[in-house]
């Protein structure tokens, strides 16, 4: 069976370093790093006090129609904007209304959402603090003076997968869907499953996004009591290296099938190649340290693309900063690359790490970098890791050897995710 | 379009497991569903006398450990996960084959996760230590308990429930969890056949699972008025399709099966339940909590899972509705089998078994296809409980009073989510797939 071409034609991205992929891509080589301090809450005293928080937030920037507001989160606001950019600069919906009545509804029920989402947070379960100081501890207490303490919509507001729903009451979309949970697979699992869904004629044309907002104090504690988070800057492959940041953000993807992207005479970005995505079977936390799950990630994204590991022009690797995960990412490319990897970049040093939302918005810098010809440097790298040798990283750009970027991801649960796009 | 099946590889079920809140094991859930002895009653599992509602369907008498057996494991999870290890334990065993390290890469794992959940006592904890008055001192959390507690957290995050599985048994190969609230469970199932069908994996552990029944979920529900106040009546509370039903009762549980490329399993003489044959999925895109009164959504959802099994309404015997027993989900359902059945719709038995087992919400999709297999596995379809007079609007052929003697060729499972997804997907009898094999290979 021949596998249809599956081309991109739009992409959405936000995060602290800006509001669509150009943007955050020239404060990436500008070498300009966005993580700062907290603001979300006084972080005096606190053992760390640095993320890529988005510099004044403000929701109606993120979703124009207010009473939205009040049926979802900050994470959910994040990705309606990095999916409305995308399906407007699409022209998803503008297309349809060029349609007869009939061809229009087919056109809504082919038409796809994919959701990487974060799937929950500690704040949200805070809107029953209130009720519990009222109850004192009186379970039966709690019951009958729920509905007046407590919002209505409480449960609602919670759902993990609210951007599939209101993207699809939005835009009217019917077709295919998914709405994956998987830690900081998730939005490239999106991307995959999407493709997938091309691929096999479920849809001719999807909205991929992920989306998070993990910037709250009980996880920022969390990951910091878990040895996760580094003292200030995310040095990623760095010998000094000390951990991660967390960032937030969304990224969003328009994918179609080549014959639907030529119907509506859309614009082509470049096209989904291929994806691996496997576990390490290593529990909730730990990795295997020779790079086992994610070199077969890898090898796994290059069959299902049909590609050699010479065809990669550059690798977006996950380099969150830990010292396990960089160092195991470093092996998994020696495994696979040998002594001829393409050059490597990371982006999480500049705008930190969005967990859910990580590798789809990278995905998205990765085709706007492809665009300009350029990788991208990694500002904060000071000295290589040499347990991180043979991984061509650098704190200068360098030159991309072909179209092709290979966008690496992992998550809690030992999962890995690989990504190969091509830019047009 | 063509149809699908002629290029993709079939897809085996091999293994079941059940925890639910009329059985902790598949024989016994199968025979309460069959004759509609319904698992609601008042909560136990918390002091529920003050709240608006407060009868649910809860799992019971469940030893973790007997059907576990790591007590090590067992610190790591929250009420959910252990229903969810203990069912798919109870599914690999069925199946007689596990992952091994020769073929644990080619294992992938599918699961239909409930809601990201803290523990209540540990959000009860935080409170008094960090948010006496009710509004949370930020600096208070680092001296605070649970706040500062690696398990609390690992039992909370969203992939704790992969990890778990994926850990204990070994599965290295895809493994992901995803949410669409009712409809996760089903989407699941759909997302392992299409993995064994690409290639990606040649065996799969797909379920759900999930537990609500907690003050913070059922509070949830509460205050969405979804739940059925018949506190009196508790196992006459869920009634889809009755004149007089008045919102759902809330399960909880997990539902696990095993699926294999259907060559290798008739290879190794494995016990066959049924060819998991087809699934469709779609959005209602109407509002966050309902489908439609046309049945637009859950039409298209069907007609894809009919498209991508290679049938046609005629083929399909038994239909497990998605059925929660409230006013509009049952409305919009049965326009949608009107409107994708035709003239067959008279002919097609029809039943929620959420009148039996409560609404197990991300495990209802997974619970309610094992419950398929095993109609077509026994030639006996389960009854709708609790029908005592049909809404005109919901005119379907159920199946009432006494389980339905009929060889069940095929069956279709609904899952129908908050947020607007809508899984369906279709099974196919064992004989059935083998002719079809048969002429295929010619």
């Amino acid at each position: 069976m021949n596998t249809p071409r599956i081309v991109i034609t739009a992409t959405g991205a936000v995060c602290s370093s800006g509001r669509n992929p150009r943007d955050i891509l020239a404060g990436v080589r500008a070498g300009a790093s966005t993580i700062a301090r907290i603001q979300q809450w006084d972080v005096t005293g606190w053992p760390t006090t640095t993320a890529g928080e988005i510099a004044n937030f403000n929701a109606r920037e993120m979703v124009d129609d207010r009473k939205l507001h009040k049926l979802i989160r900050r994470t959910d606001l994040l990705g309606l904007y990095a999916a409305g950019r995308a399906i407007d600069d699409a022209g998803l919906a503008t297309h349809r209304d060029t349609l007869a009545p009939d061809a229009a509804a087919i056109y809504s029920d082919r038409t796809g959402v994919y959701v990487g989402s974060g799937s929950g947070n500690f704040e949200n379960q805070y809107d029953y603090f209130p009720l519990l100081a009222t109850a004192k501890g009186s379970l039966p207490e709690f019951g009958r003076e729920l509905a007046n303490t407590v919002n209505p919509m409480w449960l609602l507001r919670s759902l993990p997968n609210n951007v599939l729903g209101h993207i699809g009451i939005k835009y009217g979309l019917k077709g295919s869907n998914a709405c994956i949970t998987s830690h900081s697979c998730s939005g490239a699992l999106a991307v995959i499953e999407g493709m997938e869904a091309l691929r096999n004629g479920e849809a001719d044309r999807v909205v991929a996004v992920g989306h998070d907002a993990p910037i709250e104090p009980q996880m920022v504690l969390y990951y910091y009591r878990l040895g996760l988070i580094a003292s200030e800057t995310l040095r990623p492959f760095d010998a000094a290296r000390d951990g991660s940041v967390f960032g937030e953000g969304a990224g969003a993807l328009v994918l179609e099938t080549e014959r639907s992207a030529t119907e509506r005479h859309a614009s082509i970005l470049g096209e989904v190649l291929g994806g691996g995505y496997v576990s390490e079977a290593t529990g909730l936390l730990a990795i295997n340290d020779d790079g086992d799950g994610l070199a077969r990630a890898i090898a796994a994204a290059l069959a299902d693309a049909k590609l050699d590991a010479r065809d990669v022009g550059m690798i977006v690797a996950h380099a969150n900063g830990t010292r396990a995960s960089d160092a195991s990412e470093a092996a998994a490319i020696r495994r696979v690359f040998g002594n001829d990897a393409p050059p490597v970049t990371g982006f999480k040093w500049a705008f930190g790490h969005l967990i859910a939302a990580a590798g789809i918005l990278e995905a998205t810098v990765a085709l706007a970098a492809l665009a300009e010809g350029v990788v991208p440097g990694v500002a904060t790298l000071r000295e290589l890791d040499p347990d991180c040798a043979g991984v061509p990283i650098s704190a200068k750009p360098q030159a991309p050897r072909s179209k092709v970027a290979m966008i690496l991801c992992r998550g809690f649960g030992g999962t890995d995710a690989a990504l190969l796009v091509r830019a047009a | 379009m063509t149809s699908a099946i002629t290029v993709r590889k079939r897809v085996a079920i091999t293994g079941l497991g059940l925890v639910t809140p009329v059985g902790n094991d598949v024989a016994t859930t199968w025979n309460a569903v069959l004759h509609g002895k319904s698992g609601g009653a008042p909560i136990r599992s918390f002091d529920a006398s003050g709240f608006p509602v407060h009868i649910a369907a809860e799992v019971k008498n469940f030893d973790a450990l007997a059907q576990i057996g790591d007590r090590k494991l067992l610190k790591l999870t929250n009420r959910s996960h252990r229903f969810a290890l203990a069912a798919a334990e109870q599914a690999l065993r069925d199946a007689g084959i596990r992952p091994t390290d020769a073929d644990a890469t080619r294992w992938g794992c599918t699961l239909g996760a409930g809601m990201m959940g803290v523990d209540f006592s540990d959000l009860a904890g935080t409170q008094v230590h960090s948010a006496a008055e009710g509004e949370l001192h930020a600096d208070l959390l680092l001296t605070d308990g649970p706040a500062n507690d690696p398990l609390a957290f690992c039992r909370s995050n969203c992939a704790a429930g992969l990890s778990l599985i994926t850990r204990h048994h070994g599965i290295r190969g895809f493994a992901s969890a995803e949410h669409t609230a009712c409809a996760s469970g089903g989407q699941a199932l759909g997302r392992a056949l299409k993995l064994i069908r690409r290639g990606a994996a040649d065996y799969v552990l797909a379920g759900g699972f999930d537990s609500m029944i907690s003050p913070v979920g059922i509070a949830g529900f509460c205050l969405l008025s979804a739940l059925s106040p018949d506190n009196d009546t508790p196992e006459r509370a869920s009634r889809p399709f009755d004149v007089s039903r008045n919102g759902f009762l809330l399960g909880e549980g997990a539902g696990f099966l095993v699926l294999e490329e259907w060559g290798a399993a008739r290879k190794r003489g494995a016990h066959i339940y049924a060819e998991l044959a087809g699934d469709g999925n779609s959005l209602s895109s109407y509002r966050i909590t309902d489908s439609p009164p046309d049945g637009d959504g859950p039409i298209q959802a069907m007609r894809q899972a009919l498209w991508s099994a290679g049938a046609t309404p005629a083929d399909i015997d038994y239909l497990n509705a998605h059925g929660t027993s409230t006013g509009m989900n049952d409305r919009s359902e049965s326009a949608a089998t009107k409107a994708v059945f035709g003239d067959d719709v008279r002919r097609l038995s029809v039943s929620s078994t959420k009148s039996t087992m409560g609404h197990l919400i991300a495990a209802a999709g997974a619970v309610e296809v094992a419950v398929c297999a095993l109609a077509i596995r026994d030639g006996l379809m389960p009854i709708n409980a609790n029908l005592r007079e049909v809404d005109p609007d919901c005119d379907l052929n159920f199946v009432r009073d006494t389980p339905r003697r009929q060889r069940v060729r095929m069956a279709m499972s609904n899952s129908f989510g908050f947020g607007g997804s809508n899984s369906c997907i279709v099974l196919r009898h064992p004989d059935e797939t083998d002719a079809l094999v048969a002429k295929e290979q010619g």
